[in-house]
């Protein structure tokens, strides 16, 4: 089997330019290296027929000047494909079939970007393991007892495997950070507005974004470059010079301010995560950045939060699945309140209902008051907290993961366990800023550890400038079987 | 049973006018086949995400300018969540926290005088699909999901069905004036949703909710019925339940739908998926600046200009009549009304046409007015040429001339026509000259004749008295 599926998207590029490899055979290669992973679950359904056309149509043409040609992508199951199945990993959507395509998957499109398939994840991406897919979980290539994280665990599986050289992901309280730090990728949550959510089937509105997976810094400023824009169809896009987020990639980063939390270096952060924390900070000292341990208020308040704002949205986001109109219908209901009551009960998973069922109760009410309003004024403060931190500082750093990922199974009888994953990269999407994991490193079990960093909003480009310098500096063995 | 005191509070929900609805591209209509009127958006189709409207916003704005309110100048929407299957995304965005605008008022008029009808707030929000059950089954038409709304809310200042009808009546003559809504009530364009109690004291009594009543005729008998049912129910001692209620008009009574949940609670929060709205000064301005002239306006115009109270009215009933009369600056009003109330109105209903597709020129009718005031023309001519002035595209002369109808005001040409007649009715010269009053109508009548009618009538009567006087 042919072995390309690992190279860096110049790399590739350079390939397709002088016709030693045509789209076609990075296609049939993907294939290839699905099935022989099939137990990796990665994908919930494959294009094959498609992917093939299309590849086959592209062989035939003019390699464009875009490194995006011809390369295959898979895609996120909650992000609607025209005429593709999109099931959110639901029985609810379980035989779904969209009558129209995201924004971002027509963006993706008309850069000839070849799609795969839909990739696994937690259900309605209501978790961090992509335990809660219907489908059962994905798991880690580093250690295949081990979860891929969540919930975009089957982007990050993928990728991490070599099916494909990008995939997409969303990230509503960590959903892209945290599997990409469990896998070993770069994985970035942009600013909130940056990329059109048309399309992206709702779980949080207010926190949702879509983001690129890579293995590689430069590919996912490549993929984020096709992303962003405004879009008509989406009123929180927002309207931006366009820009090149690669522009800064390679350069130094002497006088650069970074700020560590407190939080984020606390006991709640094992020990072998805290180590290579500080390797790397010694390494960006050494290299002129300007390093400060600071206190910052309200982070210790993000999984409260998140569980009042994400599953307040979420069950109200979650209520047009009543089996009128699309989705699960259960065929023996006799009255509109059993219909009602039969499609949800068997249409959504446990996690789904148990996030339904809280956010439907935090709404209601006195409680409204006593907890919604409250948790949009923290978070509110959270917001003006890192504009202060942002007023002094370029980056705000910490470990984006308490720990390395964990084996399958673990934790599951906890379900209020599993937020405490995403304890460090939810403050992130409640004040809308860009987030990015960068590989820094293995435990002695040689799982990937990664960093989290945080600019300012609209910022993503001195992300990228930070994390490729890490990238070069560190230059980890992070490509599967070559390490 | 006469000392109980009604209040009522009414909640009016009206369709804006716009071309397309609220949240979606989809065409505002009425009449369209079922389901054909639809986008994913109005389905809430997963993945979707609202769109906004700025004509909803600025006609909702309308509403708020033309019904007294401040203005919420940072607005957002919120999110009703509820489940009916008339409801496609298990929600509908409307406006808990900052309503367009809030405390507003309107002035009706009753006979003892006007009353000011406290304005609670006016909010935007999306109408839901139309539930059909028949034979058993239940049909959902999507084509009204997303249409525009406001719905506006009064404070509970009413105390008759009279009153709480002249508020309909002002609301719907307001905001059709606006060019906020057609406000027509056997289409949905315009619904009410009353709210009735009675009280023997100051604190007021439990109230019901009458929905959906289908006529402003029908409040009024809705609001009796319901205040005796309560009234005889507390002369029985008996507690009054907060309710949900409609009004059966074949029995003239108001029936129980359903008793109002306590708590019952809609999990109102932000909408999240469209940004805060920020209505510039500018904007609400442009607004307040560029309203239709409103009918209190227009009525002062018209009793200044002498139209008595009755034709005033029923002009700003006929809103196409009034609207035409703001065509002319300098124009005799009575006799402009009278002859759009008359003539031409009869014309309009026979004809079955509307003004704006006859081939009446706004020239025309400005000349035909000023000749009339002149007495150039009599009424009688102008019946006489109703027809083609409605019809041909001609102008006013070659209209009189090809009906004959020359009104002759030159005094000399008169004068000789004049002395014909005398000379030729001798006998009648000798009548008048005895005092009999009416040889001089019998010699009016004879000129008229020889003049085909087109002789100006008191140009005529002056000659005449003139050469009799001098006989």
């Amino acid at each position: 089997m042919s072995n390309y599926l690992n190279k860096s998207l110049k790399e590739l590029h350079e390939l397709l330019k002088t016709k030693q490899i045509t789209p076609l055979d990075l296609v049939e290669e993907s294939f290839a290296k699905i099935k022989e992973n099939n137990d990796l679950n990665a994908f919930i359904t494959l294009d094959e027929e498609n992917a093939r056309s299309e590849a086959k149509k592209l062989t035939e043409m003019e390699v464009e000047d875009d490194l995006l040609f011809g390369i295959p992508i898979a895609i996120k199951d909650n992000i609607l494909t025209k005429d593709l199945k999109t099931t959110c990993a639901s029985n609810m959507l379980k035989d779904f079939i969209p009558i129209f395509s995201a924004t971002v998957v027509d963006k993706i499109k008309k850069h000839h970007m070849i799609i795969i398939g839909k990739t696994n994840m937690d259900e309605f991406a209501m978790g961090s393991t992509s335990q809660t897919s219907c489908f059962g979980a994905p798991k880690n290539p580093w250690n295949k007892k081990k979860i891929s994280g969540g919930s975009s665990g089957g982007s990050a599986t993928c990728v991490a495997a070599g099916l494909t050289p990008l995939a997409l992901g969303s990230d509503t309280g960590g959903s892209i950070r945290q599997p990409a730090s469990y896998t070993g990728l770069v994985g970035m949550k942009p600013s909130y507005g940056r990329v059109s959510r048309y399309g992206l089937v709702a779980f949080a509105s207010s926190l949702d974004q879509i983001g690129p997976f890579s293995k590689n810094v430069y590919d996912n400023a490549v993929l984020l470059n096709a992303l962003v824009g405004i879009d008509e169809h989406d009123l929180t896009s927002v309207d931006l010079p366009s820009e090149d987020f690669t522009r800064d990639i390679g350069k130094e980063i002497k006088g650069m301010k970074i700020a560590i939390p407190n939080y984020f270096t606390s006991s709640i952060v094992s020990d072998e995560i805290l180590e290579n924390l500080s390797k790397v900070e010694e390494m960006l000292v050494e290299n002129g950045a300007i390093v400060d341990h600071i206190d910052m208020k309200f982070l210790d308040k993000a999984v409260p939060l998140y569980q009042i704002i994400a599953m307040g949205e979420a069950s109200s986001n979650l209520a047009r699945f009543d089996g009128v109109r699309y989705g699960y219908s259960n065929p023996d209901s006799k009255s509109v309140d059993e219909l009602y009551e039969k499609s949800r009960a068997l249409g959504f998973g446990d996690e789904v209902k148990r996030r339904i069922m809280v956010g439907s109760y935090l709404l209601s009410g006195e409680k409204a008051t006593a907890y919604y309003n409250k948790a949009l004024q923290i978070r509110d403060d959270m917001k003006k907290e890192f504009d202060r931190v942002f007023e002094h500082y370029d980056f705000v750093l910490g470990p984006t993961t308490t720990t390395v990922a964990y084996n399958l199974g673990e934790k599951l009888n906890d379900p209020s366990q599993s937020f405490l994953d995403d304890v460090l990269v939810i403050p992130v999407n409640m004040a809308g800023l860009p987030g990015l994991n960068i590989p820094t490193g293995f435990n002695n079990e040689h799982m990937p550890i990664g960093m989290h960093i945080i600019a300012n909003r609209f910022l993503e480009a001195k992300i990228y400038h930070l994390a490729s310098f890490i990238e070069k500096k560190l230059n980890l063995p992070l490509i599967r079987g070559e390490e | 049973m006469n000392d109980y005191k009604k209040t009522i509070g009414i909640e009016v929900h009206v369709e804006l006018k716009t071309n397309t609805k609220m949240f979606s591209s989809a065409t505002n209509g009425f009449g369209i086949t079922a389901n054909h009127n639809i986008t994913p958006i109005d389905l809430g189709y997963p993945g979707t995400l609202p769109l906004i409207n700025q004509n909803g916003v600025e006609l909702a704005l309308r509403a708020a300018v033309v019904l007294n309110c401040q203005i919420n100048k940072e607005m957002h929407f919120d999110r009703k969540n509820y489940f009916y299957p008339d409801l496609p995304k298990g929600y509908q965005i409307t406006q808990a926290r900052t309503p367009i605008g809030v405390n507003g008022y309107i002035m009706i008029p009753l006979e003892s005088g006007e009353k000011k009808i406290r304005i609670h707030d006016i909010h935007i929000e999306e109408d839901t699909a139309k539930s059909l059950h028949q034979e058993g089954h239940s049909y959902l038409d999507f084509n009204r999901a997303g249409v525009p709304l406001v719905e506006i809310v009064t404070e509970p200042d009413m105390n008759s069905d009279i009153e709480a009808m002249a508020y309909l009546e002002k609301l719907r003559e307001l905001l059709l004036y606006a060019n906020v809504s057609d406000c027509k009530m056997e289409e949905g364009s315009m619904r009410c949703d009353v709210n009735v109690s009675v009280s023997k004291t100051e604190k007021l009594g439990t109230r019901s909710e009458i929905k959906n009543i289908g006529s402003i005729h029908n409040v009024g008998l809705a609001i009796n019925a319901e205040a005796k049912r309560q009234i005889e129910l507390l002369e029985k001692s008996e507690k009054i339940i907060e309710d949900t209620r409609r009004y059966d008009e074949k029995n003239n009574q108001t029936i129980l739908m359903r008793v109002k949940e306590t708590g019952n609670d809609y999990r109102y929060f932000p909408e999240p998926d469209i940004p805060y709205l920020s209505l510039s000064d500018a904007f609400i301005k442009n607004v307040q600046e560029n309203l239709p002239v409103m009918p209190e306006e227009r009525r002062k115009t018209y009793l200044d200009g002498g139209i008595s109270k009755i034709n005033a009215d029923k002009l700003i009933q006929n809103r196409e009549l009034s609207d035409y009369l703001l065509n002319f600056s300098k124009i005799n009003l009575v006799i402009a009304s009278n002859l759009l109330l008359g003539d031409i109105s009869s014309y309009l209903n026979k004809s079955n046409v509307s003004l704006n597709n006859t081939k009446l020129t706004i020239e025309n009718f400005k000349q035909v007015v000023d000749k009339l005031e002149k007495k150039e023309l009599s009424s009688k001519n102008v019946k006489d040429i109703l027809n083609d002035l409605m019809e041909k595209e001609c102008s006013l002369d070659e209209i009189l001339s090809s009906n004959n109808i020359q009104n002759i005001s030159d005094v000399s040409l008169l004068r000789e026509i004049v002395l014909n007649i005398i000379k030729a009715n001798e006998a009648s010269v000798k009548d008048y000259k005895e005092g009999k009053d009416r040889a001089i109508k019998y010699l009016m009548g004879q000129i008229m004749k020889e003049t085909k009618g087109s002789a100006n009538p008191s140009v005529v009567n002056q000659i005449l008295i003139d050469e009799l006087t001098k006989l």
